[in-house]
C-alpha cells in the first residue's frame, strides 16, 4: 500500500518531467537543423565575397585602375573582360556584372558576364535597392535579398571596386534562388527526419497529456468518495506524505444509529442525509482542513492547530452535526453523533496509531450511551508514544530495559524468600522514568520484539542470580509463551544454560484464556520443571484461574489473586473463610501459597493470622532495584 | 503594375489601350478602368510587346491620316526605346529585377507630367 503512494506521489512528477523532456527535445531539433541549414548558407557566403574580391582585383588589374578610360572606347576589351566574368558563372552565381553611377546617378552596365544578350556597355540599370548606393558610399560589401521578379534571385552580393577611395565600379554577384534552394534542401532529409520526430513527439505528448488526464481522473477515483465527496482513507497516507501529523487536532465522527434512517426511510434517503451531512462536515471546518470517511458512517477529520483548540473545534463540529435538521420526506430528522478528538502530539509520525487511539475512545464515548464527545487529554497523549511498536523497538534496541524486584516474604517473620521480577521500559528523555507493560505488552505481544524483550528479561535475572548466590526469583510466564516455540526454545536454552541456577526460578503462569488442552500445557511445564524450575499458579480465584487447574495441571505454588485479598478490608470474614478453604486445598496438593497485594499491615496481620505461608505486596516492599534490597537485609 | 503606370501617363478617366498582345488583353481585360480597343484610332495608349508589331504600329502612325491624336505609345523592353523617339517608356526585366523607364524629353512632348512616385524613373536619355 506504501509503495503504491509512492508511486502516487511521483507519477505526476514524472509525466511533467517527461512532457518537458518532449518539448524541449522537439525544439532542439528543430534549432539543431535551422542551425546546420543557415551555417551552410553562411559559409556559401563567405565563398562569395571571396570570389568577389579576386574578381574586382582582377578587373582592377586588367584595367590598370582605369575603369572608366580603359573601358569607355574599347569594345573589344570590354568582350574579353565579359568572357572573364562569364568564366565565373556557376551553377550558384546567375548574373555577375559590373554597374557604374554616371553623372546624373543612374546606375550604367560596364561589364556583364551572362553568356546570353549581355548587357551592352552603359545601358541604364535601375538596382530596386538603395543598399547599392550604400555600398556605392561606405565602400563595403553589402547582401541584398531579393524579393521580385520571375527570374528569382536568392541573394546578390555587391563589391565596391575601389581605387584611391574613390568607388569606380559595383561588382554584382547575383547567387540564384535554385541554389538557395539547393542549400535549403540540402539538409531536407534531415529536415524530414526532424518533421517527423517532431509529428511523434507531438503524439507523444498528446498521449501524455490523455493519460495524465486518466490517471488524474483515477486518482480521484481512488482518493474521493462518489457519494459525499470528502475524501476516501486511501487519501490520508498522501495527505501526510509532505506534511507532519503532529500539526493537526483529528476527530474521529460516527453517526449514532444510522442504521434506523436506511430502515426506516429506505438506502436512498439514507445516502441523501449522509451526503448532506459530509456537506455540512466540511462547511463547519477550516478550508486547510480535510474530511475522510473511513466507514459507511465514520469520517475523520484532520484540523489544522491553527485553526483553534482541539476542545473548540471539536465542539463547535459537536454542536453544529447535532443542531442540523434533515427534512426526509415529510419528516424532520436529528442525527447525533458519537465523537473522539485530540490534538496530535509532538513527534508522532503515524496517524494510523493517533486513529486506533481515537477508536478506543470512541469506544468509551458509545459505551456512556453514544451522542457524546470525548476528548482525549494531555496525559493520555504523552503516553501514547509508549504505544508505539517503533519507539518500543528503540528501547530494547538500545536496551533500555530494566528488572524491578518486588520481594515475597514467609509472613510469619516477614523474611523476603524470594523476589518477583517485573519488567519495565525506561523513557527515552527521562532515564528516571519507568514505562509499565501496560503501556507495551499488548503492542509487541506475538510479535519478534517480545521474544527481544524477553531474551533481555533472561540475561538480567540469570546475572542477578549469578551475583546472589541467596537470592530466588519468580517470573511471569503467559500462557500462550509455552505454546510459542521461539518462547519455548529461549526459557529452555536460558535454563539449559544455567542449569546450576534454574532451581532458584519461578515461573508464575498468566492465563488471559481458558485452557483447552491441559495435557499440553503440563507437557511444557514439565520441561520447566525438569530443570529444577518452579512452577506457580498466579491470580488464583479470579477469571479462568479455577480450582479445574489444581485437579489437572501439577503446580509448586499457589499465588492468591489480589482481588480476593483486598476484600479482607471489606469482608473480613468471608474472605477469611475463602482463604483457609484455598490454604487447606493447597496443603493437600502440597502447594506453598502466596497472598498477593497485600497493601497494609491490617491485611498482613489478618494473613500472619491465618497463617498464610508467603506474602507479597507494597506493606511488605514496592517493585525496587534488587540492590536495595539486599542493602537491607544486610 | 501597368493598371498605375498607364495611370500615370494619363489622366483620362476611361483609358483606351491598343496591344496585340494576347497575354496583355487578358490582363486588361479585367480592368475598371482601362479598355482594350482594336482601333489604333481610339486608343489613348499603345503597349507594344514584340518588335514587328511596333515596326508595324509605328508605321501605320507615321502614314495614316485617319490618326487624328498621337496615342502615347509604352513598350516591354528596352531596345525598343531605341526604335521611336515617340514612345515614352518601357516597363521590362533585367537580371531578375523589374524595370521601370521614362524619357523625360518624350513625355514632355505629349506634356505628361507623372506624378511623384514615378519621378525616380525618369531618365534624361538613354
Amino acid at each position: 500500500m506504501h509503495y503504491e503512494y509512492m508511486n502516487i506521489r511521483y507519477f505526476d512528477k514524472f509525466i511533467y518531467f517527461l512532457m518537458v523532456l518532449l518539448i524541449i527535445f522537439g525544439l532542439f531539433l528543430q534549432f539543431a537543423t535551422i542551425k546546420s541549414t543557415d551555417k551552410l548558407k553562411t559559409e556559401e557566403i563567405n565563398q562569395a565575397e571571396h570570389y568577389a574580391s579576386k574578381i574586382a582585383k582582377l578587373i582592377q588589374i586588367r584595367t590598370e585602375n582605369n575603369i572608366d578610360e580603359k573601358l569607355k572606347d574599347n569594345p573589344q576589351f570590354r568582350e574579353r573582360l565579359n568572357e572573364v566574368l562569364q568564366a565565373f558563372l556557376t551553377k550558384q552565381y546567375q548574373y555577375i556584372f559590373v554597374l557604374q553611377k554616371d553623372e546624373n546617378g543612374n546606375y550604367r552596365f560596364l561589364l556583364d558576364g551572362s553568356e546570353k544578350d549581355p548587357e551592352e556597355y552603359h545601358t541604364i540599370f535601375f538596382p530596386k535597392s538603395k543598399l547599392f548606393d550604400t555600398v556605392y558610399s561606405t565602400q563595403k560589401m553589402q547582401i541584398i535579398e531579393q524579393h521580385e521578379g520571375v527570374e528569382q534571385i536568392w541573394l546578390s552580393l555587391v563589391y565596391p571596386i575601389v581605387n584611391e577611395n574613390k568607388t569606380e565600379a559595383l561588382l554584382v554577384l547575383d547567387l540564384s534562388e535554385s541554389y538557395g534552394e539547393h542549400l535549403n534542401n540540402f539538409n531536407s532529409p534531415l529536415m524530414t527526419v526532424v518533421w517527423m520526430m517532431q509529428a511523434f513527439l507531438l503524439i507523444s505528448l498528446f498521449l501524455l497529456v490523455f493519460l495524465a488526464y486518466k490517471y488524474y481522473k483515477i486518482h480521484q477515483d481512488l482518493i474521493i468518495d462518489k457519494l459525499t465527496s470528502v475524501y476516501k482513507k486511501q487519501y490520508l497516507e498522501e495527505f501526510f506524505n509532505n506534511k507532519r501529523v503532529d500539526n493537526y487536532h483529528v476527530m474521529l465522527i460516527d453517526i449514532d444509529e444510522f442504521k434506523e434512517i436506511n430502515k426506516k426511510f429506505g438506502y436512498e434517503q439514507g445516502d441523501i442525509v449522509l451526503k448532506q451531512f459530509a456537506e455540512l462536515l466540511v462547511a463547519t471546518l477550516a478550508s486547510e482542513a480535510i474530511v475522510v470517511r473511513i466507514g459507511g458512517t465514520e469520517f475523520l477529520v484532520i484540523s489544522p492547530k491553527e485553526a483553534g483548540s482541539v476542545d473548540e473545534q471539536a465542539q463547535t463540529v459537536f454542536e453544529v452535526l447535532k443542531e442540523k435538521k434533515y427534512l426526509i420526506g415529510n419528516e424532520v430528522q436529528h442525527l447525533t453523533v458519537s465523537m473522539s478528538a485530540m490534538s496530535v502530539p509532538a513527534e508522532t509520525m503515524y496517524i494510523q496509531h493517533i486513529e486506533r487511539l481515537l477508536d478506543e475512545k470512541l469506544l468509551e464515548v458509545k459505551s456512556r450511551g453514544k451522542n457524546g464527545l470525548g476528548i482525549l487529554d494531555i496525559k493520555q497523549l504523552h503516553e501514547i508514544r509508549y504505544t508505539n511498536i517503533d519507539y518500543i523497538r528503540e528501547a530494547l534496541d538500545e536496551e533500555r530495559l530494566v528488572c524491578l524486584y518486588q520481594p515475597i516474604c514467609e509472613t510469619q517473620t516477614k523474611q523476603i524468600v524470594k523476589y518477583e521480577a517485573l519488567v519495565r521500559l525506561i523513557d527515552k528523555d527521562d532515564p528516571k522514568k519507568l514505562i509499565a507493560p501496560y503501556y507495551f505488552m499488548d503492542v509487541i505481544k506475538g510479535t519478534s520484539q517480545y521474544i527481544k524483550m524477553s531474551k533481555l528479561v533472561f540475561q538480567e535475572i540469570f546475572s542477578t542470580l549469578r551475583t546472589y548466590d541467596d537470592v530466588e526469583i519468580s517470573v511471569n510466564l503467559d500462557l500462550d509463551d509455552l505454546d510459542n516455540a521461539d518462547m519455548m526454545k529461549l526459557i529452555t536454552h536460558n535454563l539449559y544454560e544455567n542449569r546450576e541456577i534454574a532451581n532458584r526460578v519461578t515461573f508464575e503462569i498468566l492465563e488471559a484464556h481458558e485452557i483447552k488442552d491441559y495435557g499440553k500445557v503440563m507437557f511444557y511445564l514439565q520441561q520447566l520443571k525438569a530443570f529444577g524450575s518452579k512452577v506457580a499458579l498466579d491470580d488464583f480465584g479470579s477469571g479462568y484461574a479455577s480450582y479445574n487447574y489444581l485437579i489437572r495441571l501439577e503446580i509448586d505454588i499457589l499465588k492468591i489473586d489480589g482481588s480476593i485479598i483486598r476484600e479482607l478490608k471489606h469482608s473480613p470474614e468471608r474472605t477469611k473463610a475463602v482463604l483457609r478453604s484455598i490454604q487447606e486445598l493447597a496443603a493437600v496438593f502440597q502447594y506453598e501459597v502466596v497472598a498477593e497485594r497485600v497493601s497494609d499491615k491490617d491485611i498482613y496481620e489478618m494473613l500472619k493470622e491465618l497463617d498464610i505461608q508467603f506474602v507479597q505486596g507494597f506493606y511488605l516492599g514496592k517493585p525496587r532495584n534488587i540492590e536495595a534490597y539486599l542493602g537491607k537485609k544486610e | 503594375m501597368y493598371h498605375s503606370i498607364f495611370s500615370a501617363l494619363s489622366s483620362k478617366a476611361t483609358i483606351y489601350v491598343y496591344t496585340n498582345d494576347k497575354e496583355y488583353r487578358e490582363v486588361f481585360s479585367h480592368s475598371k478602368r482601362i479598355f482594350l480597343t482594336n482601333e489604333l484610332e481610339e486608343a489613348d495608349i499603345v503597349l507594344m510587346t514584340d518588335k514587328r508589331s511596333l515596326r508595324s504600329i509605328l508605321y501605320r502612325l507615321k502614314v495614316s491620316r485617319n490618326v487624328s491624336k498621337k496615342p502615347i505609345l509604352f513598350v516591354t523592353d528596352y531596345h525598343f526605346l531605341k526604335m521611336s523617339d515617340d514612345i515614352v517608356g518601357a516597363f521590362y526585366w533585367r537580371k531578375g529585377r523589374s524595370q521601370l523607364l521614362f524619357i523625360k524629353k518624350r513625355l514632355q512632348a505629349y506634356d505628361i507630367i507623372l506624378p511623384k512616385e514615378y519621378q525616380s524613373f525618369m531618365i534624361d536619355a538613354l
